[in-house]
């Protein structure tokens, strides 16, 4: 049971940020290989909340997740500014999350705190149980759902689509374009709060470059502008390779080939522009109709 | 001032290897309009190449660096051919363009760290007396890897603007579609860019292998080049090189008068600074930056 409930905790964990990186990457167009570092941030400001404040760890980590969010801004408001369709954007997120690997690496000590440096700050365990995880999973599937829905998430998709025809409608391209990067990030720093309260402590050996490239593969794979694509994927780059043991190297390797075939046969991914709803229920019901009245009319 | 002499010589010797990858991040993105993510992984690829035909086989140092740029320039255009040709051919987004760059990078780091082992090595090449300049001590290497780079940006600058071929690689940079109904080829062009980045990589990996060490994520390097070819402007070759020597610069003296700690956190705050009061770059023009 305790290995089911890792693959668990940890899948969930995973399918949050990567929901997060859907709406930024898959929904607004925006590439990004750094929500590592968003995830980082968050996580250590929660954990630091929680071990040497007392603060509630749902609070905690609402907190951590706004933090990474408004650390996301100032990324996002300078690179955005310019015009230069994004680039700057991910060179910038790229730049940012090695940044904060290598600074949490290499201070042990942040005024009177002491974070642990390389060693990573232990913080108490027990609180990311299965259910914490399967209720945040749900919020954050439920939102996400209701803002790529929402005309801010239209906003999104034109923009992904064209920025300039998005523009030319009236779409404010600087404004949406930061509303998506803070909502990202914020599944990103809950994220990170989560995984620390699974480990019982936080490491920056967990935000590496490595984590950036999961987030990523999740939502290539798992399809461009889907939700419910990224979920399933998302769920499974953490869960198959710990059933099947494949080597962590032959892991990265067969991503980034997938990466290429992907993109060169079938870019929108497995679910591609598909969203999760109950139409399928309708139609088969209505399928079933039909085909009772023909048979009926068949004996008449 | 020895002390400053001596992180002014060590940060230009720095720089001129992050303008040898800047300016290949700029010529793929002056015509493509995309960020080359595996071309980290063509650096180390060279350099490992350098160092397998040394260590190995014994090669002397020139004709190492030669079969490694040879080696490279295959893989980088055989990655064009695979990976970037049939997005370009329908015209798939820039977002698709780049996904494939950061599969093609993650492919080829992994198979190194697979095949060569992930250990940090040392460069095989003697080790030679510095020369001394007053009391500013000059490493030969750097002295040759400062020569070397700027010999072959200038060798390049000549290519692009002395030569019918520079002449067709700017036309496409500026629109390329045009340039095609113009008579000229695509693919040739599209060989030549990615060969010339294959050239640029290997050089620049086989420098940085000498000064530091060989191993598969030194290509991890190329984030300053990045950040420099950002803060001079995007897509533009002499404000490549200026945002290299600058960066490479003053990140030495950071690491030197403060702490090695911060040197990374300067860059990228530098890079923050520099595109909230230059939003195109230093040297960037507003709207269509090219050649």
């Amino acid at each position: 049971m305790g290995y089911i409930n890792t693959i668990l905790i940890l899948g969930g964990i995973n399918v949050i940020a990567a929901l997060g990186v859907s709406i930024l990457t898959g929904y607004t167009g925006l590439f990004t290989i750094g929500h590592a570092g968003f995830m980082a941030l968050g996580g250590y400001l929660s954990a630091v909340l929680i071990k040497e404040y007392e603060v509630h760890f749902v609070l905690a980590l609402i907190i951590g997740g706004l933090f990474a969010g408004v650390a996301s801004l100032i990324i996002g408001y300078p690179s955005f500014r310019s015009r230069l369709r994004g680039d700057y954007f991910a060179i910038a997120t790229l730049g940012f999350s090695e940044a904060i690997r290598l600074l949490l690496n290499n201070m042990k000590q942040v005024g009177p705190l002491n974070i642990g440096g390389s060693f990573g700050y232990s913080i108490p365990s027990g609180m990311a149980t299965v259910p914490v995880v399967v209720v945040a999973l749900l919020l954050a599937m439920l939102f996400a759902h209701m803002f790529v829905t929402s005309q801010h998430g239209k906003n999104c998709i034109a923009i992904a689509q064209d920025e300039v025809a998005a523009e030319m409608m009236g779409v404010n391209l600087l404004r949406t374009k930061l509303i998506a990067l803070f909502i990202s990030a914020f599944y990103a720093g809950v994220a990170g709060g989560l995984m620390g309260l699974f480990f019982a402590y936080q490491s920056p050996s967990f935000y590496s470059i490595t984590q950036s490239s999961n987030l990523l593969a999740a939502v290539v794979f798992g399809g461009i502008q889907s939700l419910i694509g990224p979920f399933i994927t998302a769920f499974v780059l953490v869960a198959a390779p710990q059933l099947l043991l494949v080597m962590e190297e032959w892991r990265l390797i067969a991503y980034g080939f997938l990466f290429v075939l992907i993109m060169v046969f079938r870019p929108q991914g497995l679910l591609g522009y598909v969203e999760m709803n109950f139409n399928f229920v309708k139609a088969g019901w209505n399928k079933l109709v039909a085909r009772k009245s023909i048979s009926r009319k068949a004996v008449h | 001032m020895d002390l400053f002499l001596q992180q002014l010589v060590s940060g230009i010797s720095i720089g001129a290897i992050y303008a040898l990858l800047a300016v290949g991040y700029a010529l793929v993105y002056s015509i493509y309009n995309f960020t080359n993510w595996a071309f980290d992984a063509f650096m180390a690829f060279g350099a490992i190449m350098a160092f397998i035909a040394i260590a190995s086989l014994a090669m002397p140092f020139w004709l190492a660096a030669i079969l490694a740029i040879v080696l490279t320039i295959i893989l980088a255009v055989g990655t064009e051919k695979l990976a970037y040709k049939p997005l370009r051919m329908r015209k798939a987004p820039r977002l698709f363009m780049m996904i494939s760059a950061m599969g093609v990078n993650l492919t080829i780091v992994q198979t190194m760290n697979k095949f060569f082992g992930g250990t940090f090595r040392k460069f095989p090449v003697d080790s030679v007396q510095p020369i001394f300049i007053g009391n500013v001590s000059v490493g030969r290497m750097d002295l040759l890897a400062g020569a070397i780079s700027f010999g072959v940006l200038a060798l390049l600058w000549v290519f692009l603007y002395r030569s019918k071929w520079g002449l067709a690689i700017r036309a496409s940079s500026i629109d390329i579609q045009t340039a095609s109904l113009m008579g000229i080829n695509n693919d040739a062009v599209a060989v030549i860019i990615f060969g010339l980045t294959g050239v640029l990589s290997t050089v620049a990996g086989v420098f940085y292998g000498i000064k530091y060490a060989v191993f598969p994520m030194m290509g991890t390097i190329t984030i300053k080049a990045m950040i420099a070819s950002i803060i001079g402007g995007l897509g533009n070759l002499p404000a490549a090189i200026v945002g290299s020597m600058l960066l490479g610069v003053l990140e030495t003296l950071v690491a030197g008068y403060i702490s090695s700690t911060y040197r990374d956190l300067f860059s990228f705050l530098f890079l923050i600074v520099i595109l909230l009061f230059f939003p195109n770059g230093l040297m960037g023009k507003s709207g269509d930056e090219k050649l």
